[in-house]
């Protein structure tokens, strides 16, 4: 059978980086293709030379069974490959039929758009993906769920025959997960070929039918998913065995050391006690919406609370800002590091000073750049952030050493209390482990820290015990061998 | 498999009629209709003059030109950018119109040389913006700084006159009973509205300010687009200016000062966003109607000039609260 796709020989350099180095793959029709590798592996620049967004420097690319090559992404497109971007294109303030069908109007003469053709197509579409949208309703009113499967209507408006899916569940709750299996499951069904990255391998057992592993822009292997692990997959990926991806359990809990009593803030429909003790990685699970990173912005102070309590070692704390709360001993960090976190045109020091600029602050009130220099540089040895070079803007980062900036600039504000939100989302495995790793060894110097991710496996993992959150209430918590994937489930998806 | 759409999303299964204005715009427009009614009102029975066809003309005629850029300049704005320019552009052609007109060029010719040169603008503006990169704010500021001195070179500081009786028609005509002005301004309205709302090339303006990557990635040439749309704006500045010149039978460097500011203000109170995106020709023409019965009633209240401007900053103000609360709460609900 001949592929539905298959590219050959693709090699890509960009300013003297060979990023891509003789790739050969493919995906049949009626097949799922799952691509992995660690960040900076080169799966990006792959799907982006498939859509034509990059032109590769060498290699062909054979579109059912005929060779092809596309000037432009648009072209490519009409040729039937659709990429689904990780940072979803859709417009907000134009309706889901506009979006759609965006610059492929259904048109009259002289280029008057047919209107009702539009959202009677546009309708027809999502019936037949079983999406029971409104066409004519606004695309910045949905979730984002739903805003991916109106990507997905958006490239088989075009008679896509293969689809390209960027990290699609990355930012998606549980049942929007769901739903979007359940609709490339049918798109399989229908022949489509779909390749899929993914930095979940659970994922990618669960629906693709065969991986693909890249590593440093070279393809290690393909595999039929039903004749690999977990353990091998990886293995491929990171080139070396990972013998855990999770430190052990603390060894030393010792007394309280924050203590949160009858806090109550938006969305919460009642106040919220909790404790988390020195030595102790506290873990915040439930599903997206359930409140966890609303609760973790008031006690940082950026977003309001109405009352309730707050100490840390004994003391009543009074947070009404960020810039307080920084001054208190509390660190947050976000869970959207590009633009709530780091200062992405900026350097790599100007990043780790950013939330502690007063220590390096003269009395005369210039900053100290040898000082600064110095500090980043300890953060970035310490941390092993690459490149080792504190005057990289962290624009140019991988996601995983854009994650350890972060980090690097709460720790050196020296907290007492450290709340990380999704500490490693589309953060690849060699660095996921060692920011767990991180975190751990925070613990044992006398940190305290709150570990809020959608990704189970993780809270479970890092966590002492885990706080789970249902929408807007603390529905259990759950300490040492009691907290397992089924029992969170059970209080968080009620 | 079905998949459930949230509250927000809910639908009957079958799509709903086409709604040309959407919910908040409409909203918005609306409101605005209603203000300009009230005022009307307002000023009809305190000075029974203020409705008369006699000071009607006057106020269409004192704003025409506004009117007619801010078809323009609400093409720029929904594609997020923003266009300084027209404040030169205006004058600029009004003078060239003169010179031409003086020179003995036929008034066909001077209309289609002054409207070429006006188009030029336009795309050095466009071509400013895509080359460099710079934000059109920077590139039509430069511009109008720039033409603003070459109005003056081109004038030497005085006026140029003595073409009255060729532009007698335009300046002092009347097409079924509408003076020609507004009759150009009329066509030109209605064509651009029913365009932007209709015509998929037009449309696109809406893909490039909502989201500039999306459009690229769904294969529009957001640079020659660019073009288009300053050029347009540009041309429309010099359909502007030739009436100007005619209906005062002059031109003179000093027209449009602040025009650009008093047509930003009148989309933004029709409701485009300076982010993009958002607007419509029918909000920003009655955002300029507002504005000008706004501006005819201090005449005639006989307020200090002074105090107009502080009223017009407020009520620019109150506009984008407004229309900020629209949004927030269609967003909430």
């Amino acid at each position: 059978m001949t592929p539905l796709l298959r590219v050959e020989g693709i090699s890509k350099t960009f300013v003297g980086n060979r990023v891509l180095d003789d790739v050969t793959f493919e995906v049949d029709g009626g097949e799922i293709h799952a691509v992995v590798g660690e960040n900076g592996a080169g799966k990006s620049t792959l799907i982006k030379i498939i859509g034509s967004i990059y032109q590769a420097d060498t290699g062909s690319l054979m579109l059912d069974g005929r060779a092809a090559s596309f000037a432009s992404p648009a072209e490519a497109m009409r040729s039937g490959i659709a990429i689904v971007h990780q940072e979803l294109s859709l417009v907000p303030n134009l309706t889901v039929a506009q979006n759609i069908f965006i610059g492929n109007e259904p048109r009259g003469p002289l280029g008057i758009i047919d209107w009702r053709g539009l959202n009677r197509r546009a309708s027809e579409l999502l019936r037949r993906m079983g999406a029971l949208v409104d066409p004519t309703v606004l695309v910045g009113e949905l979730s984002v769920g739903t805003q991916q499967i109106i990507e997905i209507a958006k490239a088989l408006a075009l008679d896509a025959k293969v689809i390209i899916l960027d990290e699609p569940t990355s930012s998606l709750s549980e049942t929007e997960v769901d739903l979007l299996y359940g609709l490339l499951d049918d798109l399989r069904r229908k022949g489509l070929g779909i390749v899929f990255i993914s930095h979940k391998l659970g994922e990618v057992f669960r629906l693709a039918d065969r991986v693909s592993v890249l590593r440093d822009g070279r393809l290690v292997g393909t595999k039929r998913v039903s004749e690999t692990t977990t353990a091998e997959v990886i293995h491929m990926m990171v080139g070396r065995h990972i013998a855990d991806l999770y430190p052990g359990k603390s060894t030393r809990i010792g007394e309280v050391l924050l203590e949160v009593k009858d806090f109550s803030c938006p969305p919460y429909r009642r106040p919220v006690s909790f404790e988390l003790r020195r030595g102790e990685i506290l873990g915040f699970a439930g599903l997206v919406g359930a409140g966890r990173t609303e609760l973790a912005r008031a006690l940082f102070g950026a977003a309001p609370h109405d009352g309730g309590t707050v100490m840390l070692e004994g003391r009543v704390l009074d947070v009404r800002s960020p810039r307080s709360a920084i001054e208190q001993g509390i660190a947050y960090l976000t869970e959207d590091r590009k633009t709530l976190g780091l200062f992405l045109d900026e350097p790599i020091h100007r990043n780790v000073v950013s939330a502690s600029l007063k220590r390096f602050t003269s009395p005369n009130g210039v900053l100290r750049t040898g000082a600064i220099r110095a500090e980043a540089k300890s953060w970035v040895a310490n941390l092993d952030i690459r490149p080792p070079n504190v005057d990289a803007e962290v624009i140019n980062l991988s996601g995983g050493n854009q994650q350890k900036t972060l980090l690097a600039k709460w720790l050196c504000a020296r907290p007492r209390i450290l709340i990380v939100d999704e500490p490693t989302r589309g953060v690849d495995v060699g660095a996921k482990a060692h920011i767990h790793q991180e975190l751990r060894d925070l613990t044992d110097q006398g940190i305290g820290i709150i570990v809020i991710s959608s990704d189970l496996p993780e809270v479970l993992g890092l966590s002492d015990r885990v706080i789970v959150f249902h929408e807007g209430e603390l529905a259990a918590t759950l300490a040492g061998a009691e907290a397992t994937q089924e029992k969170v489930m059970s209080y968080a998806a009620r | 498999m079905t998949i459930k759409p949230n509250a927000a999303e809910a639908s009957t299964g079958q799509p709903r009629r086409f709604r040309p204005l959407r919910s908040v715009d409409a909203r918005q427009i609306a409101g605005l209709a209603m203000a300009i009614i009230a005022l009307a009102v307002v000023m009809q029975v305190n000075y029974p003059v203020f409705l008369t066809p006699f000071n009607i003309e006057i106020m269409s005629v004192n704003f025409v030109a506004e009117a007619i850029i801010a078809l323009g300049m609400t093409i720029v704005i929904i594609t997020g950018g923003i266009d300084l320019s027209v404040a030169a552009v205006m004058p600029f052609a009004a003078i060239l119109f003169g010179l031409a007109l003086n020179a003995g060029i036929p008034l066909a010719i001077a209309i289609v040389l002054v409207l070429a040169a006006a188009a030029t603008v336009g795309f050095l503006n466009a071509s400013m913006t895509n080359a460099f990169r710079v934000h059109p704010f920077i590139a039509t500021l430069a511009m109008l700084l720039t033409l603003r001195g070459v109005n003056l070179v081109l004038t030497g500081g005085s006026t140029v006159s003595g073409f009255r009786r060729t532009t007698a028609f335009l300046g002092q005509g009347y097409v079924l009973g509408v003076p020609v002005s507004i009759a150009v301004f009329l066509v030109l309205a209605v064509l651009f509205a029913y365009l932007l709302a209709n015509q998929s090339f037009f449309r696109r303006a809406y893909f490039v300010g909502g989201n500039k990557h999306s459009a690229r990635l769904s294969g529009i040439n957001v640079e020659r687009y660019l073009v288009f749309v300053y050029m347009t704006s540009a041309v429309l500045a010099g359909i502007a200016g030739i009436l100007v010149a005619s209906q005062y039978g002059a031109a003179s460097n000093g027209y449009g000062q602040n025009l650009e500011l008093r047509v930003i203000t009148s989309v933004v109170i029709g409701g485009a966003s300076l982010f993009g995106g958002t607007g419509s020709i029918l909000g920003s023409v009655l955002g300029v109607v507002f504005l000008g019965m706004i501006y005819n009633a201090f005449d005639m209240l006989g307020v200090s000039t002074y105090w107009k401007d502080v009223v017009i900053g407020c009520l620019l103000l109150v506009a984008v609260f407004i229309s900020e609360y629209l949004k927030r709460r269609q967003a909430r609900a």
